[in-house]
C-alpha cells in the first residue's frame, strides 16, 4: 500500500485558507443568527436555535455522504487517502449529528415541552447517530490497515442509506417535527432574512466542516505513513 | 472440489448452502441453541413485561422479532465459528468465486435456519401467550419476508467482524442500527396481521421484501470483498 501526495497537497495550501475562512464564516453567521436576524412571530427568540441546529444536520448529512464516496473510492482503488477522507468525515459526522440532537433538544424543551419524543425524525437521527458510532468502534477495534479500510468501507457504504431516511422522515411518517423548511415544494418556507442567516450559517459549517476534514485527513495520513514505514522495517 | 472446477456462481453458493445444511443436520447444536436462546428470550419479556401485556396485537409480534433476531445472530456466529474451528473459510475463500459463494451461501443457509427456528418460535409464542391470529396466511408471508430480511445484514456483519476479537460486541452494535426498519416492519406486518388489517400486513410485508431485496444485492456487490 503506498500513500498520495493528495492529503499533503490539502494540509498545506487548503488548511490555512479554510481555517481563516472558517473563523470568518463563524463570526459572519454568529452575528446573523443572534443580532441580525429577527426572532419568530410564534417561538420567539428560542427558535435561533435553528441557525446551529439546521446547518449541523446538513453538515452530518454531507460527511456521511463522503464517507460513502470515499468507501466506493477505497474499494474500487484501495488508494488510502481514501480511507483517510472515510475515517475524518465520519468522525466529523458523529461530532455534528451530536451536535445536531443535542441542539435540537435544546430547541424541543421550550417548543414541545420535553427534552425528547419518540418521533421519526428525532429516532432516525438517533440510528444514524449509533451507526456511525458503530463504524468508528469497528475502526478502532481493527488494527490491519488494509483489513480495517475494507470493513469500514463496508459499512460507510451501507450506513449512508440512513441519510435520506433522516431527511425525508418527516414527509414520510406525519408527525411534531416541523417539514423541512429549506428543501421543500414550492420554495423555502422562511422570512427573507431568516433564509439569508440559515444560508449563511450552513456555508459557514460546511468550510467549517471541510477544514476539519482537512486537518483530520493530514493526521490520518501521518498514521498510515507511521503504519506503513513501521511494516517495512 | 478444486480451484479448476468450473462451476456456476449459483452453484457454488449453493454447495455452501448444502454444506451448511449438512453441517447443522449432524450437529444441530447451533439449531437447538437457537431455539433454546429464543424460547428463553420469549419467556422472559413476557415475565418483565407482564403476560396480559405481551399477548396484545402491538406487543406479541415486537417481543417475537427482537427474539428471533438475536437468534439469527447466535445462529450466524455460530455457523463463522464452525468454518473457523475447521479452518474451513481458509479453503473457501481460496477458491475462485468463493467470497460470493460464501456470502451468498450463508444468506441462504441462514434463511433456511432462521425459518425452522421462527416456526418453532412462533408455535412456542402462540401456546405461551394463547395468541389468537386473525388472518394466518397473512401472518405467514410476513414470517417469511420477515425472516428475509434478517441475514443479508446479520451475515454481512459477522463476515466482516468475523476475524476480530471483539465480534461479540461488535456485531450487535452494527447489525441492530441498521435492522431497525426490518423490525419495525416485521412487527407491524405481523401486528396487522394478527388483528385482522389485511392492507396493514400486505403493505408492510411488501415494505420489508422491498428492504430485504435491496440489502441483499448490496450484500452481493459490496460484501465479498470484504470478506478475510
Amino acid at each position: 500500500m503506498t500513500t498520495t501526495a493528495f492529503p499533503s497537497v490539502l494540509g498545506v495550501r487548503i488548511r490555512p485558507v479554510l481555517g481563516l475562512a472558517s473563523v470568518t464564516g463563524a463570526l459572519i453567521a454568529t452575528f446573523m443568527a443572534l443580532v441580525w436576524a429577527p426572532p419568530d412571530a410564534v417561538q420567539g427568540e428560542v427558535q435561533r436555535v435553528m441557525y446551529v441546529h439546521v446547518p449541523a444536520a446538513w453538515t452530518a448529512y454531507l460527511a456521511f455522504i463522503i464517507v460513502f464516496l470515499a468507501s466506493v473510492g477505497w474499494l474500487w482503488s484501495k488508494r488510502p487517502a481514501f480511507d483517510a477522507v472515510a475515517v475524518a468525515s465520519a468522525e466529523i459526522g458523529v461530532l455534528f449529528t451530536g451536535i445536531a440532537l443535542v441542539a435540537g433538544s435544546i430547541w424541543a424543551k421550550p417548543t414541545w415541552g420535553v427534552w425528547w419524543t419518540w418521533e421519526p425524525r428525532l429516532i432516525t437521527t438517533a440510528v444514524m447517530f449509533v451507526m456511525y458510532v458503530g463504524y468508528l468502534l469497528l475502526r478502532s477495534l481493527s488494527t490491519d490497515l488494509e483489513g480495517r479500510a475494507t470493513r469500514a468501507a463496508v459499512i460507510g457504504i451501507v450506513a449512508v442509506v440512513n441519510v435520506p431516511i433522516v431527511h425525508l422522515s418527516v414527509t414520510w411518517m406525519n408527525a411534531l417535527h416541523q417539514l423541512p423548511s429549506v428543501l421543500r415544494p414550492g420554495g423555502p418556507a422562511l422570512d427573507g432574512r431568516m433564509l439569508a442567516t440559515l444560508v449563511a450559517s450552513v456555508l459557514a459549517f460546511t468550510i467549517l466542516y471541510a477544514w476539519m476534514l482537512a486537518t483530520r485527513v493530514e493526521i490520518e495520513t501521518a498514521r498510515q505513513e507511521r503504519v506503513i514505514a513501521a511494516r517495512g522495517r | 472440489m478444486g480451484p479448476s472446477v468450473d462451476l456456476s456462481g449459483l452453484r457454488r453458493a449453493w454447495l455452501v448452502a448444502g454444506r451448511e445444511a449438512r453441517a447443522d443436520t449432524r450437529h444441530p447444536d447451533g439449531i437447538v441453541a437457537a431455539i433454546t436462546f429464543m424460547a428463553v428470550l420469549i419467556l422472559l419479556e413476557s415475565i418483565v413485561v407482564g403476560p396480559q401485556i405481551a399477548r396484545d396485537t402491538a406487543v406479541a409480534p415486537a417481543l417475537y422479532w427482537i427474539a428471533l433476531l438475536f437468534a439469527a445472530i447466535v445462529t450466524t456466529t455460530r455457523s463463522f465459528d464452525r468454518e473457523l474451528e475447521d479452518d474451513a473459510l481458509d479453503g473457501v475463500i481460496a477458491l475462485p468465486g468463493g467470497r460470493d459463494a460464501l456470502y451468498a451461501g450463508k444468506l441462504v443457509a441462514l434463511g433456511g435456519t432462521l425459518g425452522l427456528v421462527a416456526l418453532v418460535g412462533g408455535l412456542l409464542e402462540i401456546v405461551f401467550l394463547d395468541l389468537g391470529i386473525a388472518l394466518p396466511g397473512h401472518l405467514v408471508v410476513a414470517t417469511i419476508v420477515g425472516v428475509a430480511a434478517l441475514p443479508p445484514i446479520v451475515v454481512l456483519d459477522v463476515a466482516l467482524t468475523v476475524r476480530l476479537r471483539a465480534r461479540a460486541a461488535l456485531v450487535p452494535v452494527l447489525a441492530l442500527p441498521v435492522l431497525m426498519p426490518q423490525l419495525v416492519a416485521a412487527t407491524n406486518a405481523a401486528g396487522a396481521a394478527l388483528a385482522g388489517d389485511a392492507m396493514g400486513a400486505s403493505a408492510w410485508s411488501a415494505l420489508l421484501f422491498a428492504i430485504a431485496l435491496v440489502y441483499a444485492v448490496l450484500g452481493l456487490t459490496i460484501v465479498p470483498t470484504a470478506i478475510e
